[in-house]
């Protein structure tokens, strides 16, 4: 287990460096005028150019890259351009806010997913077909466009929420549960429909095998063979769906944050690409890449303790 | 194991229920609109940082305002009143000008404002990267007096400075924080309100609080202001019809009717012009525009008020003059002084010696409405002049003043005269880089620098005559600035900047 570990770190963070430098490079291509964003469209070439100056932008890509690293290996992210304000400070503010909403909405859709895979796939019938009609609406229709309608009726139409804003929880529980329910809604329902998708194909694969018959010739009830054994068994892909549930909701709470005005990463990362505030902005790369790969290890970690043959695969 | 299912659902629907907070309420996450003496405004932009020398007007000015006093204000007449400074005069040669400042007033950090303030503020201005540095440009010297009086020696006359001083190069920040490493971050002024960090989340909202030692009681100032910002025009749409905020900048023209019934009231004022910029008037890279009948062909070839209606849906005022409502030269008689005639613009060029139109090379991105590009491409091929766009992408503003175009469209704001002459009319102005000129418009820019109140503004008028009339420009028309507003508080438009300043922002009752 430790070697595997090892080999999946050290894999992780060849993939940070290769990930980085693509990023920084895209960025340089993107071409924007970073120095006259900075200062407004009045200012003259000579400020412009001294500004350029300032921030190194007449410095070659390498050599920019470079010192970014070395600052970066030593847990220094800069300061933003623009603002002024460290680049951790920045990431530290916002980061546990899109954590909450995709942690939450992970866990909400993977709950709700399995309860409604396992009944669709044990019932079967009606049911199931309901399921998948319900999956395939859920699956086609766009986040944005589900936040936009719950915003309509619960908080402009029945005032029930608040249509945009954040409280911490540290300021008010309740507040911070109000603020996040309508996101977490809209960014959950296309989640559940996709996993429940294949929690249900999954399941009924397992109730086909040769060792459920013989479970349940044992005299085991149902209840314990659904979900003690076939649920086990059938876990080992709707985990893996939902690490690429997890990665996909980190872009998609994007577009929600912003609907939400909720200061976020997402937000966070859009204003600072607007910007060209590199240092943000890479800040943001390494974060959201060390999120995605320890979610990948911890995944593969749950895999390997569900079925022991992945282990040394 | 069914019920067990149901009895959570149901649970859990029940806590939700308890825990929402409705909008507009006191537990509203973003504010409480009209909530116990709070303030709570939506903006579109947020300050880069809190230093007084970065960019800090237009919709920058309400965070800026909170915080920062300036010397002298405008109130929404645009009429000078005193700020810092209780008095000013020039001396007869208009080279110096002497302010009286406001004595007892301190800086949030406990230092004094006094004259060494400004003097400080001001070499600190001169010697940082502003995008307003041209407003100092003719600042030689700034020497304090004595505690309450400051001298501004300049190297030559300068109309705007007193404006200047309601702006950008007018904000105090106290001496200390100058040159303090967090001052971008953490904002020192004189201003009536404090900056709550803690609460505060940079991009998104920013709190302050009332500063409870604030010199100036002439008007309110609430005991908690709050600015959102909101990037998505959709989540500014739906804050304002959830009731969160008490007055909001607004740009999305099509949504008015939706704020309106939301009960919100809309503010406008005019600043900024649309239209197009000839840059080479004097035809050395393309002769067909040194030619003063093809510029004013061109002006004749545009349908100004389906423009309008088709790209800003009729918010704004159709115009042939470049000089906006606030100037001195502004003179509404210019307004229509080119009718939309394609067949007079096709006769100009004829006369002109272009019978079969020429073609033109312009500047296009994304950053511009590409229907207004297309429509203007359109109505001049209509007449026989083919434009042609380059894309050059987000180095839209650099091309242009580095003269890699003879013309093309732009918004410039055009609410002070000699502001607007330094930024396009005279010879080396930010966008005249082919520095095109005349002996005549030479003459009047010279009176509107030199010449007392009186004569500088019988200049501008002129020049705005001579100018019209040799269609330097093609103004299609003035764009509205909306602000919007709740039955809470009362706004004052500002007659020269997007959004009204924080002290004009009131309490309606």
């Amino acid at each position: 287990m430790l070697k595997f570990l090892a080999r999946r770190v050290a894999s992780g963070v060849a993939m940070l460096f290769v990930i980085t430098m693509l990023a920084y490079g895209l960025i340089y291509l993107a071409g924007t005028d970073i120095a006259r964003t900075l200062l407004g469209q009045n200012a003259s070439a000579q400020a412009v150019t001294l500004k350029a100056h300032q921030l190194g932008l007449d410095q070659p890509l390498a050599s920019r890259y470079w010192n970014w690293l070395m600052s970066a290996l030593h847990g220094n992210l800069g300061t933003s351009w623009f603002s002024g304000v460290p680049v951790t400070q920045l990431l530290a503010a916002r980061l546990g806010v899109t954590l909450s909403l995709v942690v939450i909405s992970v866990a909400i859709s993977a709950v709700i997913a399995t309860a409604v895979g396992v009944w669709a796939a044990v019932r079967r019938g009606w049911v199931d077909r309901t399921l998948q009609v319900v999956s395939l609406v859920g699956a086609a229709i766009p986040n944005y466009l589900v936040a936009l309608v719950l915003v309509l009726v619960f908080a402009i139409n029945l005032r029930w929420f608040a249509p945009t804003g954040y409280t911490r929880p540290q300021d008010s529980l309740s507040g911070w549960v109000a603020a996040i329910t309508l996101p977490v809604i809209a960014l959950a329902i296309g989640a559940v429909a996709g996993v429940a998708q294949q929690v249900r194909g999954s399941m009924i694969d397992g109730l086909r095998q040769d060792y459920v018959r013989t479970l349940r010739s044992r005299g085991l009830s149902e209840r314990r063979v659904v979900l003690k054994h076939v649920l086990r068994n059938a876990g080992g892909p709707a985990l893996s769906v939902l690490a690429l549930l997890f990665v996909g909701l980190l872009g998609g709470v994007v577009i929600i944050e912003q609907m939400f005005a909720i200061p976020g990463l997402g937000s966070l990362s859009v204003s600072s690409t607007t910007q060209g505030d590199i240092p943000v902005i890479m800040g943001v790369v390494v974060v959201v890449a060390i999120i995605v790969l320890l979610v990948n290890l911890v995944i593969d970690i749950a895999l390997g303790w569900l079925n022991p043959k992945a282990r040394v695969s | 194991m069914r019920k067990r299912l149901l009895a959570l659902g149901a649970s859990a629907v029940l806590l939700l229920a308890a825990c929402s907070g409705g909008g507009g309420s006191a537990t509203s996450t973003a504010g409480s609109a009209g909530g116990s003496d709070t303030l709570t405004i939506g903006e579109i932009s947020f300050p880069a940082s809190w230093d007084v020398n970065g960019l800090s007007i237009a919709h920058y000015v309400t965070y800026f305002d909170a915080v920062y006093d300036t010397l002298i204000r405008q109130d929404g007449t645009g009429k000078l009143v005193p700020g810092l400074a209780t008095d000013w005069s020039y001396n007869t040669a208009r080279t110096k000008l002497t302010l009286t400042l406001r004595s007892g007033v301190k800086f949030t950090d406990g230092t004094d404002f006094n004259a060494d303030a400004v003097v400080a503020s001001v070499k600190a201005f001169k010697a940082s990267s502003t995008p307003d540095l041209s407003n100092a440009q003719y600042i030689s010297d700034v020497k304090a007096t004595d505690a309450t009086h400051v001298v501004y020696t300049l190297s030559a006359p300068d109309p705007m400075l007193t404006r200047w001083l309601t702006g950008s190069l007018g904000f105090m920040e106290s001496p200390k924080s100058l040159t303090a490493a967090n001052a971008k971050t953490n904002p020192v002024g004189t201003g009536p309100y404090t900056l709550d960090i803690a609460k505060t989340v940079t991009g998104s909202k920013y709190v302050f609080d009332k500063n409870p030692n604030y010199w100036d009681h002439s008007y309110h100032v609430y005991k908690t202001l709050t600015i959102n910002y909101y990037e998505s025009p959709t989540a500014l749409l739906n804050a304002l019809q959830g009731g969160q905020l008490d007055a909001s900048t607004f740009a999305d023209f099509s949504s008015l009717p939706q704020v309106q019934k939301a009960g919100y009231t809309v503010n406008r004022s005019q600043l900024d012009w649309s239209g197009l910029i000839i840059y080479d008037r004097n035809g050395k890279q393309d002769a067909p525009l040194g030619n003063v009948k093809v510029r004013q062909a061109i002006n004749y070839a545009i349908d100004r008020a389906g423009v309008l209606k088709a790209i800003m849906d009729g918010n704004g005022t159709v115009t042939s003059s470049v000089f906006g409502k606030a100037t001195a030269g502004y003179d509404p008689s210019l307004d229509s002084y080119y009718s939309y005639d394609p067949a007079k613009a096709k006769q100009l060029l004829t006369d002109a010696g272009y019978p079969n139109g020429f073609t033109l090379t312009m500047p296009s991105s994304s950053l511009i409405n590409q229907s207004l590009l297309t429509t203007v491409q359109q109505e001049l091929g209509a007449v026989g002049i083919t434009v042609k766009y380059t894309d050059v992408g987000s180095n839209f503003v650099t091309d242009l003043l580095g003269g890699k175009f003879t013309s093309s469209w732009m918004q410039l704001a055009s609410a002070n005269d000699w502001q607007f002459a330094q930024l396009a009319l005279v010879p080396k102005a930010t966008f005249n880089p082919f520095h095109a000129g005349s002996s005549d418009a030479n003459a009047l820019l010279a009176t509107m620098q030199s010449g007392s109140d009186a004569d500088a503004a019988a200049a501008a008028k002129k020049l705005n005559t001579y100018v019209t009339e040799n269609a330097w420009f093609v103004p299609f028309f003035r764009i509205d600035n909306l602000f919007l507003s709740n039955s809470h508080v009362k706004v004052t438009m500002a007659a020269d900047n997007a959004t009204p300043y924080l002290y004009l922002i009131q309490p309606a009752s």
